[in-house]
């Protein structure tokens, strides 16, 4: 137990290594054989706990990240995870074997392509044991990130970029989405761990944040395991070297969040919503996955839409087992499970044929240089390993025995019949629609599994068409996919071992209810029962379907190309963009005139309508002294000065009204008794007026300019609108002097200060900070003013500086 | 009293007007000001603990007792601000020794840092409003000279409305501090805390703090941004990096201190209010920075993007969104330092900001590549990165307060913003190399190490949250509680 840890934490530790080991051993020995070792222990390490699953132990670690918050790396370890983690590793060892013979060492980057493989096994493996749900984002997050980097691991290529772009958008969002209905979760609950989260349920379920916390998290979970319309990314991820695609893109990564949906179903399981959404989307995605699958031509492509049509299947199962935590009495939910067991079988055997048939097609592009089944055929002699390979995989994911795809079909199946006898949830009117179309999409997936097999290896050689000239693989290459194919058919043999040790204690952990209660017989012969005619079915409607190809594949060419989902999502992208590059530049002008606009606009709005809203203006002038003659005609020459500057046409009139507006302000100093205030402000009038004198004998003519009416009126409104909330507030806010200025305090000046004048006592003691700084203001002025004038001159030239 | 406060303000003063006499050794124009960053460091450390253990620290300027003479308050929230501009500075300065050449250098580039860098600190540790309006104004002059220095023609254009629209913004907070005293009678920010708190805040006042949320909106690019993409892209890069990364957060500091000392009364008027404008600003920001294929007008609209989030986590006004504003504050003052510093390497190199024009990048320069990347990511807020923990604290804070719509746009711009530098990093180098060593237009030399420093400050603050977890929550403490402030600063007064 306390090897957990430093075992997982291989992946990243070997990844920090990868650099040293590629520099100095690459001109010998291939870097993945290093590699090799990491999957390979932390397998046997994961094979070590296999007995106390089975006996249906789970294990709780902590190691501390920001224990303060309650962020841990806690680890709860069940059947769950437990069987991900085997995927995860074996299928790590498998896919770092075979790209030793894939990756050449002499043209490709390998360390890159190595330390971002171990970075996503590692996250990977993080985020199926990861008990806390920022860490688990984490993690999920990281397999987004490692996921872009290595489709766009050949990054000159356009495509692989547009790819690994698209992908991560899509992840990440989902991921965004995922994390807003985790906080929503943690809301609710007042934790970040599932263990926790759990034994609140019944509390979850009652709680108002409940369906938005589904829905957010249920996005998270289809953008990841490419459900229908997020499915886009996984076709175009395809650009990736094959290695990937047969780990991260059919394996594992989209595994995600089938994982996901099954540790949450504990929590969100037994409600209607949760039960339409899950199978919903997921039947959705597998006739759309399975109707895609048949019209494609490329290998690979079809087999990503393929995935999709798994993965669809998969997250059906799911959403139809969890209506077993509705019922209360064990035996009637126990009905149900059967879907939640199948769904784990179902992944695991995926997860095998599905990694052979890639490993396959890698082969075959390696080997021929071209997936285009139409330029392929009649390899069968050349290759016949790789077809025998291919005949496993094919027949496995078609549902036909003796392979382990037929095993989890044929409880498909009966999941579905169940289901449409459920007596909730409306499945009365729906269940055998439901059963129906499931029905059909495996007959659609039938017909792509016989084009796999029957386009690439039967038929005429077209050997004209290709590069390079077919001959079979090298060994190496053919292990990990025999392999995979041998468990294909050891599953269909001994499916009570793996049922026994792997798929039953992961059912119960993902219902955990009904544990003890699941006895599933699955059986590779249980006499004519509903569900072998349904194989029966959809064996013989295939092969008509695949005989009769030609005739009917035209139907897709009455789709419009403008409304797939890649299309769609091309032109979401470009009015995105578009659009705000329309929006910014409309209010971006880069002019003045209207920056100013938005400011004072924004100050009438806000400012006005917080003193109509909250009636805060009120008027007292009670404490107000007599205006006096004096003061009355000083303030109508101020107004008559300031309008003066605004309607001059010469810049003369214009300084000589703003220096007349300053001299004006002297004699309220004066009136005020003021003398030492009154002479700084007519020093500094004098300075500025006589500075402004000077500059005018350099500067160009004021030139009158147009500006049209409409504009005019709108800078009359704004100024006047501004004036007047400003004088409104000065005029209110001098009513509503609530308390006594501190200034009395400065008052006594000379005992405090032993400054006879207050004024200077403020400026150069009570507040000489404030002084001094304004000094510095001055001194970074006048630095500016130097600057400018020097730097421009000697300059001239290019700008030198970054 | 501790007079230490100080030290922050006067030693790049004293050290910045040294320069400006000494003026022709740049040698010790760089030397000295670097060293003058690291003392700033050094004081901020040496406060921090001072106040983990004492509490809040205070200096009456000249012996005058709060709130009749001008008091320096050193508490928690100020200080790790502090701390982080002296970093930012540091890495800038240094960055800035390479690549912003011996015109600029000869002509005061480095006292004029210095003095904008007292004019920060200054309006981070201040505790009197006006002495705040005067520490803007030493910033702001000071940036009114970076901006234009050099005098190329795109400086000019720009700084002229930059300058403009800042005189307006100053204008408008001499006003709003004419109507606050005239209501409060004091310019002491706990004395204006206890006043506003005994009279309480009514219509008048709410319309008051408006304003000043108007003026410091203006500051912090709070949806009044529109001088900010143009202004930001005009300096060279060191100076946009010190821009990008400390004015505009000290528009959010003034915003976060006011309205949690003073105008806390009416949170459904102001705070909401903060969140309506921080929405908005994440919207308009993302928007801009999708739009272009320009590094420059990309991560400038990026700065915008994060201040609108940041006071979306201050708009919540709850425990945990004032402690992960505090978190993704520290956080993105470093990242975008860091964004800046390496995109503007990319421009130096390449000679263009133009995406579409570069390619393949990564060949000749796998470091900045992949350090780039980095700071991509973290600002985007993925974990484990300096971004994460603020982001996920400030949605919770802003589910919590129930603004659902703005939690979703906060995670939804994060996309945005991941998407637009991610265009960058794809676009510029990815791709077929069109650049030789040959072609380049400069060099890394010497741009490199703080681009280094920055990338591991970002990564440790995500890994080692839990390392300055006790600071924040001591400065959102102080943030939350005004009476710790105003016992601070008043209760002297007694003794």
């Amino acid at each position: 137990m306390s090897w957990f840890y430093p075992i997982m934490s291989t992946p990243f530790l070997s990844a920090l290594l990868v650099p040293l080991l590629y520099k100095r051993f690459n001109s010998r020995i291939h870097t993945g054989w290093f590699i090799l070792l990491v999957p390979l222990t932390i397998f046997c390490h994961l094979l070590s706990y296999v007995r106390m699953i089975a006996f249906r132990k789970t294990f709780n670690l902590t190691l501390p990240w920001i224990p303060s918050y309650g962020i841990n790396l806690t680890v709860n370890i069940d059947g769950l995870s437990f069987i991900f983690g085997l995927i995860i590793a074996g299928m790590g060892f498998l896919v770092v074997l075979y790209s030793i013979y894939y990756m050449s060492r002499h043209k490709e980057a390998l360390d890159n392509f190595y330390i971002y493989l171990l970075l996503f096994m590692g996250s990977m493996l993080g985020l199926v044991f990861v008990d806390n749900i920022l860490v688990l984002y984490l993690f999920w997050e990281l397999t987004s990130i490692s996921s872009f980097l290595l489709i766009a691991f050949w990054f000159e290529r356009q495509n692989s970029r547009a790819a690994a772009g698209k992908s991560l958008l899509i992840t990440i969002f989902g991921g965004l989405s995922m994390l807003a209905g985790f906080l929503l979760l943690h809301i609710i609950t007042d934790t970040y761990s599932i263990g926790a989260m759990m034994s609140q349920a019944e509390m979850i379920r009652s709680h108002s944040l409940f369906i938005p916390a589904m829905i957010l998290i249920l996005i998270g979970a289809f953008t990841k395991s490419a459900q229908f319309p997020f499915s886009i990314w996984l076709p175009a991820a395809m650009e990736a070297p094959t290695p990937v695609s047969a780990y991260l893109h059919s394996a594992t990564m989209v595994k995600a969040g089938i994982y996901l949906v099954a540790r949450f179903t504990i929590i969100f399981g037994g409600t209607s919503e949760w039960f339409w959404l899950v199978s919903g989307a997921g039947l959705i995605t597998l006739l759309y996955g399975s109707i895609s699958a048949v019209k494609q031509t490329d290998l690979k492509t079809l087999l990503a839409y393929s995935t999709i049509s798994q993965l669809g299947l998969i997250m059906t199962l799911l959403g139809l087992g969890s209506a077993a935590l509705y019922f209360d009495s064990i035996q009637e939910g126990a009905i149900y499970a059967i879907a939640t067991f199948a769904a784990i079988f179902h992944m695991l055997n995926h997860s095998t044929f599905k990694g052979c048939l890639f490993m396959v097609v890698g082969i075959i592009d390696y080997e021929l240089g071209t997936r285009d089944i139409k330029r392929l055929g009649g390899l069968f002699h050349l290759m016949p390993i790789s077809f025998l390979l291919t005949l496993a995989g094919s027949l496995a994911m078609a549902g036909f025995p003796p392979f382990n795809g037929f095993l989890s079909k044929e409880l498909f199946f009966a999941a579905l019949l169940n289901a449409a006898q459920m007596p909730i949830f409306n499945m009365p009117y729906w269940g055998t629609i439901l059963a129906f179309l499931a029905w059909f999409a495996s007959v659609l997936t039938f017909v792509y599994c016989l084009t796999i097999l029957l386009k690439t290896f039967m038929g005429r050689a077209r050997g004209h068409k290709l590069k390079k000239k077919p001959r079979e693989a090298s060994m190496g290459m053919l292990i990990s996919p025999f392999i995979l194919a041998a468990l294909v058919i050891g599953i269909f043999f001994y499916h009570q071992v793996f049922s026994q040790y792997l798929l039953i204690p992961a059912g119960e952990a993902v219902l955990p209810t009904l544990s003890g209660s699941m006895h599933i017989e699955v059986k590779a012969w249980h006499g004519f029962s509903t569900e072998l005619l349904m194989t029966l079915g959809v064996i013989a409607a295939g092969i008509l379907l695949y005989i009769t190809m030609s005739q009917w594949l035209r139907i897709y060419n009455y789709y419009p190309m403008g409304l797939t989902l890649n299309s769609l999502y091309e032109l979401f992208m470009e009015k995105l963009e578009g659009g705000s590059l329309a929006i910014t530049k409309g209010f971006m002008t880069g002019s003045v005139r209207h920056y100013l606009l938005y400011i004072l606009t924004f100050i009438i709005l806000v400012m006005g309508a917080a003193m109509l809203l909250l009636k805060g203006i009120s008027f007292d002038s009670s404490q107000d002294a007599v205006v006096s003659f004096y003061e009355l005609a000083l303030l109508l020459g101020m107004i008559a000065t300031a309008v003066t500057v605004l309607l001059a046409g010469a810049r003369l009139t214009a300084v000589i009204a703003v220096g007349a507006l300053g001299f004006l302000v002297v004699f309220f100093f004066v009136l005020f008794r003021a003398p030492d205030l009154a002479l700084t402000q007519l020093v500094v009038e004098t300075v500025t007026t006589v500075l402004f004198l000077l500059c005018f004998y350099h500067l160009p003519q004021l030139r009158k300019e147009s500006i049209p009416i409409g504009s005019k009126a709108v800078n009359a409104v704004v100024s006047v609108g501004v004036g007047m909330i400003m004088a409104v507030v000065a005029l209110s806010a001098n009513g509503l002097r609530s308390f006594a200025p501190i200034s009395s305090y400065y008052e006594n000046a000379y005992v405090l200060a032993g400054a006879k004048n207050i004024v200077n006592a403020i400026l150069v003691d009570f507040r000489g900070f404030d002084t001094m700084l304004e000094i510095l203001v001055l001194t970074l002025a006048g630095l500016g003013v130097y600057t400018l004038i020097k730097l421009r001159w000697a300059g001239g030239k290019e700008d030198e500086a970054a | 009293m501790n007079n230490l406060i100080i030290g922050p303000i006067i030693i790049p003063i004293i050290i910045g007007l040294v320069l400006v006499v000494c003026r022709n050794s740049l040698g010790l124009h760089r030397f000295l000001s670097l060293l003058a960053t690291v003392l700033i460091g050094l004081a901020a450390v040496l406060l921090l603990e001072q106040i983990r253990t004492g509490g809040m620290q205070i200096l009456n300027l000249g012996g005058w007792e709060a709130p009749l003479g001008i008091t320096l308050v050193a508490d928690m929230f100020a200080v790790l601000l502090v701390l982080v501009t002296a970093l930012i500075a540091f890495c800038c300065l240094w960055y800035a020794c390479s690549s912003i050449g011996m015109g600029r250098e000869r002509h005061y580039f480095y006292p004029l840092c210095l003095f904008l860098i007292a004019g920060v600190n200054g309006s981070f540790l201040t505790g009197d409003i006006f002495n705040l309006f005067v520490c803007f104004e030493v910033m702001l002059v000071a940036s009114y000279v970076l901006i234009s220095l050099g005098g190329t023609k795109i400086q000019l254009r720009e700084s002229i409305k930059y300058v403009l629209i800042n005189m307006i913004s100053s204008f408008l907070f001499l006003v709003a501090l004419a109507y606050l005293y005239a209501i409060t009678g004091t310019l002491n920010l706990a004395h204006l805390s206890i006043r506003v708190a005994q009279s309480g805040q009514g219509g008048l006042m709410t319309v008051v703090a408006l304003l000043f949320l108007t003026v410091f909106s203006l500051k912090a690019a709070l949806f009044l941004f529109y001088w900010l993409p143009g202004s930001y892209s005009a300096p060279p890069t060191a100076i946009a990096a010190i821009f990008a990364a400390l004015l505009t957060k000290v528009g959010v500091y003034a915003i976060v201190r006011l309205f949690s000392l003073v105008f806390y009364h009416d949170l459904g008027a102001t705070h909401l209010f903060i969140g309506a404008l921080a929405a908005a600003s994440m919207v308009l920001g993302a928007m801009g920075a999708v739009a272009y294929d320009d590094i420059k007008k990309i991560i400038t609209y990026n700065v915008v993007i994060s201040i609108g989030f940041i006071l979306a986590g201050f708009a919540s006004f709850s425990l945990v969104g004032m402690r992960g504003m505090v978190y993704y504050l520290l956080h993105d003052m470093i990242v975008k330092a860091l964004l800046f510093l390496s995109g503007g390497t990319v421009i130096h190199l390449t000679g263009t900001a133009k995406i579409r024009e570069v390619s393949g990048l990564i060949r000749l320069h796998p470091q900045l590549g992949w350090m780039f990347f980095i700071a991509a990511l973290s600002v985007s807020g993925i974990p484990p990165l300096s971004g994460f923990i603020g982001k996920v604290f400030i949605t919770t804070g802003v589910f919590q307060s129930a603004y659902y719509w703005l939690g979703g746009i906060g995670l939804f711009t994060s996309l945005m913003v991941l998407y637009s530098v991610m265009k960058i990093f794809m676009n510029v180098f990815w791709g077929h190399t069109n650049l030789t060593e040959e072609t380049e237009k400069g060099t890394t030399q010497g741009l490199l190490p703080p681009i280094v420093v920055l990338t591991a400050l970002t990564i440790a603050l995500g890994l080692g949250a839990e390392g300055i977890h006790e600071y924040v929550d001591l400065a959102v403490e102080g943030l939350l509680n005004p009476n710790l402030y105003t016992d601070a600063v008043l209760a002297q007064n007694g003794k």
